[in-house]
């Protein structure tokens, strides 16, 4: 039997007192945005607009080259571009066709949501890749990346049982670094409620676009709560599902006691080969039961198990679509 | 039931008291490994299930706890070692008698006789009882106990493992007498015999042996008897050519079909002789070979199948002999001139003969002083003093003769012979014609070998004087026609021979399972005996013999420790140089070549039994299989525990 779930009154703040603190994980991952990755988010932004571009070429040029008056950037000149929006200056200073780029005025809003709970710091002794934490990381810079470089207005929160700290909107590649600074800080704390902080978001920011929100899913109260709140706000979400395959075969044996890394709940339990494919099974379920969540929704879901390389899983971000228009 | 152990109160106490902690140990909460996880609720979600079987947890728990107090009741109860009552007032006990004679060697079963009679008391040994004691002892020419009366498996079976088999016959009745002495007074006694059956009559010197109560069993061993022996081997030299010898053998085939064999003699290891001869069922064989040479120590006789095969007993098919040593004897000769004495001395080529004249005395006392003589032969002079030698006197009659000499006979005869000693032995000295002599007064201790006046008058006389043999003739024999007759020259020799011990005595080999007594010379207290293996054995030394109990055939060497022999005296073959003696063995045993098994075995009118009773696995200790139940238990829990069905 759990002792908290049924525990009220007396019993409930005594067995809170004794219930086993969560610990908070800093975000200590140095290297973690090193010259390697900012390679790779280079690719991943070339490979975005060559993958895409024959589906999105049409709004975006509309949209983006010339057609403001504040210069946001350049880029390189491709087959069909308008030859009045060549950069001449630069051509005969370096002898390369760029194109000048202008702010579009009804740019997009990327709102990159980061669960930064104390489960996403969560490592079994089984799982050989690095945290959920450290991947949702990168996958946030890869996403912000690829955003800054379309010029769109890119900005980041972290949450767990609320939102906890907040990027201001941004754009431009040059901004990157300012990103990097800001996911470098984050470390995991906190339990998850997805509901609670998503109406807190909603509630701050009023300029709707397109709300990522990569996390692990491992709410308490039910994860379709916070895609919800979006959902019934106007905001296009997209869930990046952060997964650990080893959090589905944990590393058990025996009469073990099992505690919550988040809220601290504990069960006894006496783990056999039986009990521990059950537990895989179950977990198979929760997952199974997230994707059907959102595609009966028609929500854009993606799972991000951390060992997949981050950048292979960028692009099916790309190609399940939604995040690059 | 009793319990021979601890009392049934104390073993109620231990459980009580241990059983007591096993169930507060049940009592205390399991302590449990503490594991992090990232999302208890999925846990809740697969323990959900499981609540319906808690209840079944808990009766597992209770079944557990059930197994822990029935493993330490059974340890309980085997420490109190329970036992039927009937089983501790009807132990048996029982002795074996392993034979271990030569026809247990023979290898009609494998690996031989021997090993199939040590399995098969070990068989007995597994099967003894709880209460049952047993001894084991090794039956050959003595009854060796390997230990004492026990009911220790292991100490038995290792007693078992010691016998070894010996080239000697085995001594029934002796064995079966120890038997019957250590199971007297005692109930349920029992006698196994684990042989071939080849023991002979229960019945020694003092009459037949009688069993009393005691029960006899019989174990047969072996299953044919197809084989050849050597049982007779003998060697000696010509007395008068001793570069010569003569060979008498005896080959016997105790088996039930005729054998074609080959047999060999080996002289100094080279072959001497090779003859194919076939022999009948049952048929002794004598085979002699006379005016042999070549051979100057060893002399050894093989059999084998004429295919190169060997027969079932290999002990009888070797046997060895050894030539008595080929030496000169020097003999001392004080006379003044004696025809008839020179011309006998010269009939053997083995003296070396050394005259010297009586007068004056110092001539030959200084000749007598320097020693190294194997016999000094005094004609018609008695010196002052004896001499350190063996010696034979003719017609003494001075004051310093080994015996005192009276009145003069006229015409003295042997009227009273002395024919079994040896150096009259075999001589015609009847009617020997005598003109004159004299009386010889022996003393005590002496011999007389010829007497006149119907054995009133003692003219030839022999005895020991200072630890040597001497011979007095109590006449001139140039007086008497002696000298003229066919005895003259063999009386000399037959007493330089007894002076000498050459022949007479001689042993070419001694008869395994007999008490040896091998003359050794000097006066060492202990010998060393180098075996046929090449081991050295201390020995006991009696009266200048070392004695001991041979058993296994080949040849030997016997040295003294300490004092080297001091003199060449000792009987085969001495080497005084190195204070050796060095002789042979055989077993020589027409009986035991017979190596067919014997169906009975009869002692005291009664036929022993079958061996009944041992029953391989049931012995009567309860506790061993109160443990056998507790390691089963155990093993099963922990079978089922990791086979996750009982947690």
């Amino acid at each position: 039997m759990t002792r908290t779930a049924s525990s009220t009154g007396v019993l409930a703040s005594l067995s809170s007192f004794f219930r086993r603190a969560p610990r908070r994980v800093e975000g200590d991952e140095q290297d973690l945005f090193d010259d390697e990755f900012q390679r790779k988010l280079e690719y991943l932004a070339l490979v975005s607009r060559r993958v895409f571009s024959g589906r999105l070429r049409a709004e975006r040029r509309t949209k983006k080259s010339g057609s403001g008056v504040e210069f946001a950037d350049h880029r390189d000149y491709q087959p069909g571009d308008d030859f009045r929006t060549l950069d001449w200056n630069v051509y005969q200073r370096f002898g390369r066709l760029l194109v000048r780029l202008y702010e579009e005025e009804e740019d997009l809003a990327i709102y990159l949501i980061l669960d930064t709970s104390g489960s996403m710091a969560f490592k079994s002794d089984r799982g050989a890749a690095g945290t959920k934490l450290a991947y949702a990381k990168k996958i946030v810079a890869a996403l912000a990346y690829v955003g800054l470089a379309n010029l769109d207005r890119v900005s980041i929160v972290t949450t767990s049982d609320r939102i906890l700290e907040r990027m201001p909107e941004t754009r431009g590649k040059a901004r990157i670094f300012k990103t990097f600074r800001f996911l470098r800080s984050v470390g995991a704390e906190g339990t998850t409620h997805l509901g609670d902080a998503m109406k807190t978001f909603v509630a701050q920011h009023k300029r709707r676009g397109l709300a990522v929100l990569v996390s692990d899913l491992y709410d308490p109260q039910g994860f379709e709560r916070g895609i919800n709140v979006l959902r019934y706000n106007k905001f296009d979400a997209f869930v990046v599902h952060v997964v650990d395959p080893a959090d589905a075969r944990p590393k058990l044996q025996g009469d073990v006691l099992v505690y919550d890394c988040e809220t601290g709940d504990e069960r006894e339990v006496t783990v056999t080969a039986k009990v521990l494919d059950r537990f895989g099974a179950a977990y198979a379920e929760y997952l199974a039961g997230v994707e059907r969540f959102c595609s009966s929704r028609q929500v854009p879901y993606v799972t991000a198990s951390v060992d997949v390389p981050f950048d292979e899983l960028i692009l099916r971000v790309f190609r399940r679509g939604g995040f690059l228009r | 039931m009793i319990f021979a152990g601890l009392p049934l109160a104390e073993l109620a106490a231990i459980f009580a008291a241990v059983g007591f902690g096993v169930a507060v140990l049940y009592v205390l909460k399991l302590r449990r490994r503490v594991v992090a996880v990232p999302f208890s609720p999925l846990w809740e979600r697969i323990l959900r299930d499981k609540e319906a079987t808690t209840l079944f947890s808990k009766l597992k728990r209770l079944l557990s706890l059930f197994l822990q107090l029935a493993l330490l009741a059974l340890l309980v109860l085997a420490l109190g070692d329970p036992r039927a009552a009937e089983s501790l007032i009807k132990g048996r006990t029982v002795v074996v008698l392993v034979d271990a004679s030569a026809s247990m060697q023979a290898t009609d079963v494998a690996p031989s006789r021997l090993g199939v009679a040590k399995a098969e008391v070990k068989k007995m040994i597994r099967g003894l009882g709880g209460a049952d004691r047993m001894l084991v002892a090794q039956m050959d020419a003595v009854v060796t106990p390997l230990g004492p009366l026990t009911g220790d498996t292991s100490s038995l079976e290792r007693e078992v493992d010691s016998v070894v088999a010996t080239d000697a016959r085995a001594d029934f009745p002796r064995a079966l007498r120890f038997a019957t002495d250590a199971l007297r007074g005692t109930d349920r006694a029992e006698i196994v015999v684990v042989s071939d059956g080849a023991l002979g009559p229960a019945e020694d010197a003092s009459g037949p042996v009688h069993m009393g109560d005691a029960k006899l069993s019989y174990v047969r061993v072996g299953k044919s008897g197809r084989n050849v022996g050597v049982t007779e081997f003998s060697v000696r030299r010509y007395p008068l050519d001793r570069s010569r010898y003569e060979v008498m053998l005896e080959l016997t085939n105790s088996g039930a079909q005729a054998e074609d064999v080959e047999l060999q003699l080996l002289g100094d290891g080279a072959l001497v002789d090779l003859t194919k001869l076939r022999l009948q069922p049952g048929e002794r064989l004598p085979r002699f070979y006379p005016q042999l040479s070549g051979a100057s120590r060893t002399l050894e006789a093989k059999i084998a199948r004429a295919d190169g095969t060997h027969d079932d007993l290999a002990a009888d098919d070797h046997a060895y002999a050894l030539l008595p040593e080929r030496r000169r004897a020097k003999v001392l000769v004080v006379t003044a001139g004696n025809t008839y004495l020179e011309a006998a001395l010269l009939l053997d080529e083995y003296l070396e003969v050394t005259e010297v004249a009586p007068v004056p005395p110092q001539a030959y006392a200084s000749a007598m002083a320097r020693g190294g003589w194997d016999a000094v032969v005094f004609d018609g002079v008695t010196p002052a003093e004896l001499p350190r030698a063996p010696a034979l006197y003719l017609d003494p009659r001075g004051p310093g003769g080994p015996v005192r000499v009276e009145g003069v006979l006229k015409t003295p005869g042997f009227d009273k012979i002395d024919r079994k000693h040896p150096a009259v032995r075999f001589l015609a000295l009847d009617d020997v014609n005598v003109a004159e002599g004299h009386k010889l007064v022996p003393q005590s201790g002496d011999k007389v070998l010829g007497a006149s006046d119907r054995g009133a008058s003692p003219i030839l006389v022999a005895g020991t004087r200072a630890g040597f043999k001497f011979v007095a003739v109590g006449f001139d024999v140039r007086a008497s026609d002696l000298p003229l007759r066919i005895a003259w020259p063999l009386f000399i020799l037959d007493c330089l021979n007894w002076f000498t011990d050459e022949d007479a005595q001689y042993l070419s080999a001694y008869r395994t399972g007999e008490v040896w007594r091998i003359p050794l010379g000097g006066a060492a207290a202990q010998a060393l005996v180098k075996m046929p293996d090449g081991s050295t054995q201390p020995v006991a030394v009696h009266d200048g013999r070392a004695v001991f109990l041979g058993e296994h055939a080949g040849f030997y060497e016997v040295s003294g420790a300490g004092n080297p022999p001091i003199a060449a005296n000792a009987a085969n073959a001495a080497d005084t140089s190195g204070g050796r003696v060095a002789f042979a063995a055989n077993l020589l045993d027409a009986e035991e070549s017979a190596i067919a098994p014997q169906d009975r075995v009869v002692v005291d009118g009664k036929e022993a039994g079958e061996v009944t009773g041992f029953h391989f696995g049931v012995r009567r200790e309860i506790w061993v299989y109160l443990l056998l139940a507790v390691a089963l238990l155990t093993v099963l829990e922990w079978a089922t525990y990791h086979r996750r069905l009982t947690v």
